[in-house]
């Protein structure tokens, strides 16, 4: 085509019709990522190799392990339950959370994300966009670790009941931890590093909520920490729902599904603000396209 | 061609073939199709050619990055692929890389130089001096110790020339030496290469898509297409190919689309719209006609019936570009 | 500064002082530079290495103390892991490192630059390596650290003790370091690395027996003998009797994981270095050297 012809092209006044909604540019991102990670077929029977061999690790370690803890914290007394429950959900969330982060960190090494955010895109629905396919990712493996865990001795309960108590938990969990990842993303637009955010609560998490051990383990100096992070919540609550057929019904699920909430509603608007700040900032001292 | 001595950069039928996707199924292509080039000592030799024409692979092999398949060349007298350590002594290689994505983001100009000093085995003390020179002349004194990803497009390209010029080779080998940099400095970087060719006899090969650069500076150039060279003088004699080409230039006072180049297409005599310059209120419109007099003689009455106001009509003077456009048969 | 001024300085000879010292240093400084330069991370690495530590600590207060005694590892779960976790850094280190360097610079552009210099690639190559061995040392002797001031491990340490466990030490990373440099060789042609890399360290650190004792996998043999096959596994036994158990180079209890480090070593490091030369060669051949 030539130049003439182009601008020719360009006059004519572009076919009206609706905005896309928010679902459909979701989607949009979903599919695209759909479409880069499947490229990558090896790395997916690698990540399946990889859940593998950290299931059956727990398998050997639960072999030298006593239970008078476990019993204690009301959680039975199979180990090997205990820390797939742990260590499956502490991945899940990581690794949704902390995918995120990279994404982004993916965006600004190649230069898309100026790309994006100068689109018609709203910066909240290029987050939603960025984290939903990493949870369906994510919820993949868990079921696959759970399925494998099953496979090698894991006792998890079928109680319609608590399994569905157990899905309402795992649903706060991800959205308390998607509050997480926006936190980390809006740093990573900032600062343009690694995650010091994602990679503290990863440490901060497995030593105090209770990933590989019960908190009675942990001296009385310290065990309040787990407090601060809505992974112990939910770890106590998914446990005790998928292990001794407790329901969100029971007193002490119920109590963790109430400081889940008061975390997300406090927590949530903070986050937003607190990316549309770096967002806004990155803007200003036009640093969004940098890595 | 047989190769000899007085040159310092020879190549004997060198080929270079890779793959790519035709329908779905794999062909090879030759990338650099038996070529022969010669270029002297202290000679400021232009590579021109289109996207993909083969001109960076050439260089790269040049440079011992890739290995031929067929064919031979000799770099400074060394064989490119029994000697790459030697050809690599002799050469300094500007990335066509004009992100600078090929520097080190997380260090400063300066610790990128040293670094690159250390790996070309240039004496400290003697880097030392040349970091400072070169910075001095980029005009980056100031920004020396600020970290590269902090600097803008032209002073990355700036930093991987400093980098290029840092060991003094012999041979300099440069991908489009001044795309991205302020027209100052282009200005001062063009007179830097001349001068290092003329004065010093560094023999320079570059890449370049601005024909007024290549035109001003280069003692020769070659013409690439589809891997092959299709032309090789010195630009005045290319210039004289474009003598074939019968064209006028004509200028009028309304702005081109493309009913108004249709006219032209329709003209008794005209071959072919070369080219179109459009400017706020004028166009520029090359046309290659069969014989320039009778054009200049009845195209303006005829415009001017169609309701076009005829400002000027003149010879279209050939250019380098004329040369280029013919030989790799592009039209714009 | 004017082009007759450049051109002075340049009129000058300068010979070239070839020095591959010199450029192992450069290379090792400018990435130690880099590294550093991420001030974070270098934070968070050493917390999160800390906290690892801690968590293996409050973990191993649920395990059978007899579980380990009885088979040789005395009777602190936090001193028998302790010694894994702070070499199994290494493990990686030693098999993927040189692999993402080598990705990270196809990427980046600088690998064809520096390919131009003067530099022979091996020697790049080990001064990608050396750095990433530097780096981990802060890691090593941080885990170590917090383990035996923070947490009270007690570990059998004398002169004695000290040399038979660098002497392992050095012994593992040079037979990982081979499979390091055949990953990092494929990684250079194909381009994708980290499946290959994953699966290697991953299932080395499975199998090898860094959070529990190696006899466990007894009841599946053809695991147990998995783990045989991997260089590692008879380092971290080395090393824990060593550091555990008192012995040393001259204690037969050690003979036979010195005696495998060896072998491994003479036979890995020709095909390693074998197959990175030739996955450069392939890429020079290829035209492949900026392509990901």
């Amino acid at each position: 085509m030539k130049t003439p012809e182009l601008i020719n092209f360009l006059k004519e006044v572009p076919v009206s019709g609706r905005e896309a909604s928010v679902l459909e540019k979701v989607y949009a991102f979903v599919v695209r990522d759909f479409r880069t990670w499947w490229t990558y077929k090896l790395w997916v029977s690698i990540d399946i190799l990889g859940t593998l061999m950290f299931v059956v690790s727990y398998y050997f370690v639960s072999k030298i392990v006593t239970t008078t803890s476990l019993e204690a914290a009301g959680y039975g007394t199979d180990y090997l339950t205990f820390a797939v429950i742990g260590v499956a959900f502490q991945q899940y969330v990581f690794s949704s959370v902390s995918t995120l982060s990279e994404s982004i960190r993916g965006e600004q090494w190649d230069g898309t994300m100026e790309t994006i955010l100068s689109s018609k895109t709203n910066f909240r629905v290029f987050l939603l966009g960025e984290s939903v396919f990493r949870f369906i990712m994510g919820s993949y493996f868990l079921v696959t670790a759970l399925l494998v865990g099953e496979a090698i001795g894991v006792k998890i309960t079928t109680n319609l009941g608590s399994i569905l108590s157990a899905a309402i938990m795992t649903m706060l969990l991800i959205t308390s931890h998607m509050i997480v990842g926006i936190l980390s993303a809006a740093l990573i637009l900032k600062v343009k590093e690694g995650d010091p955010i994602v990679w503290s609560f990863s440490w901060l998490t497995q030593l105090f909520s209770g990933v590989l051990y019960p908190l009675n383990l942990l001296p009385s100096q310290i065990s309040w920490i787990g407090a601060i992070f809505p992974l112990t919540y939910s770890l106590d609550g998914i446990r005790r729902c998928l292990t001794v057929e407790a329901t969100i019904f029971s007193p002490i699920v119920a109590e963790d599904i109430v400081k889940l909430a008061i975390f997300i509603v406090v927590s949530l608007p903070i986050a937003l603000k607190a990316f549309k700040a770096a967002y806004d900032s990155t803007r200003s001292d036009g640093s969004l396209g940098q890595y | 061609m047989g190769l000899s001595s007085m040159n310092t950069i020879e190549v004997l039928s060198l080929t270079k073939r890779f793959e790519r996707k035709d329908d779905g199924k794999k062909r090879p292509f030759a990338a650099v199709d038996s070529i022969d080039l010669a270029v002297e000592e202290g000679e400021l030799f232009g590579l021109l050619g289109p996207n993909g024409a083969g001109k960076t692979t050439l260089i790269k092999m040049l440079c011992t990055l890739i290995l031929p398949d067929e064919g031979r060349a000799l770099v400074n007298g060394f064989d490119i692929v029994k000697e790459a350590e030697k050809v690599r002594a002799s050469i300094g290689w500007l990335h066509g890389e004009t992100g600078g994505r090929a520097l080190y983001w997380r260090l400063s100009a300066r610790d990128n130089l040293r670094f690159y000093a250390s790996l070309q085995n240039v004496p400290p003390d003697v880097a030392e001096k040349r970091i400072d020179a070169l910075l001095d002349f980029f005009d980056m004194t100031e920004e020396a110790s600020t970290l590269v990803k902090d600097f803008s497009t032209g002073m990355k390209v700036k930093t991987m020339l400093a980098r290029t010029l840092l060991p003094n080779p012999p041979i300099l080998m440069m991908d489009e030496p001044t795309v991205g940099l302020d027209a100052a400095t282009a200005v001062e970087t063009r007179k830097l290469l001349k001068a290092l060719s003329t004065d010093l006899g560094r023999t320079i090969l570059f890449t370049s898509h601005n024909m007024f650069e290549v035109e001003r500076l280069c003692t020769r150039i070659a013409i690439m297409n589809s891997g092959k060279i299709v032309a090789i003088d010195t630009p005045l004699r290319l210039s004289e190919i474009s003598k074939e080409i019968k064209a006028v230039e004509v200028r009028i006072s309304e702005i081109a689309d493309s009913k108004i180049l249709d006219l032209f297409q329709g003209l008794k005599g005209v071959q072919k719209v070369v080219k179109t310059e459009i400017g706020e209120d004028y166009s520029l419109i090359q046309v290659q006609v069969e014989d320039e007099q009778e054009a200049i003689a009845t195209m303006p009455e005829f415009l001017q019936e169609k309701g076009l106001n005829v400002i000027s009509i003149q010879r279209a003077l050939p250019t380098l570009e004329d040369v280029y456009m013919k030989l790799t048969r592009k039209s714009t | 500064m004017s082009v007759s001024s450049i051109l002075g300085l340049f009129r000058e000879e300068a010979p070239r002082l070839k020095s591959t010292f010199r450029q192992i240093y450069a290379v090792v400084w400018a990435n130690l530079m880099i590294f550093f330069s991420y001030k974070y991370s270098v934070i968070t690495d050493l917390l999160s290495m800390a906290a690892s530590i801690f968590m293996y600590y409050f973990m191993g207060l649920q395990v059978d103390p007899t579980q380990l005694s009885s088979r040789g590892y005395g009777q602190s779960y936090i001193a028998f892991a302790l010694v894994g976790v702070a070499t199994s850094q290494y493990l990686w280190i030693c098999l993927s490192r040189l692999s993402h360097v080598i990705q990270h610079d196809i990427r980046g552009g600088t690998l064809e630059t520096v390919a131009v210099t003067q530099i022979k690639m091996g020697v790049y190559f080990i001064g990608q390596t050396i750095r990433g061995y530097l780096i981990s040392l802060i890691s090593l002797f941080g885990t170590f650290a917090v383990g035996l001031f923070a947490l009270g491990v007690t570990l059998q340490i004398n002169v004695y003790t000290i040399a038979t466990t660098v002497t392992t030490f050095l012994l593992m990373i040079v037979a990982n370091q081979a499979i390091g440099f055949m990953t990092a060789g494929i990684v250079m042609v194909y381009k994708r690395g980290d499946p290959v890399t994953f699966i290697l360290a991953g299932l080395n650190e499975f199998l090898s027996g860094v959070l529990y004792p190696l006899e466990l996998l007894q009841q599946f043999p053809i695991v147990y003998w998995m783990a045989r096959i991997f260089p590692y596994t008879y380092a971290l036994d080395a090393m824990r009797k060593s550091l555990i158990g008192g012995a040393t180079i001259l204690s037969p209890d050690v003979y036979f994981d010195l005696t495998m480090l060896i072998i491994f070593s003479v036979v890995l490091l020709p095909i390693g270095l074998k197959v990175l030369q030739r996955g450069y060669n392939v890429i020079r051949k290829n035209g492949t050297m900026a392509t990901y």
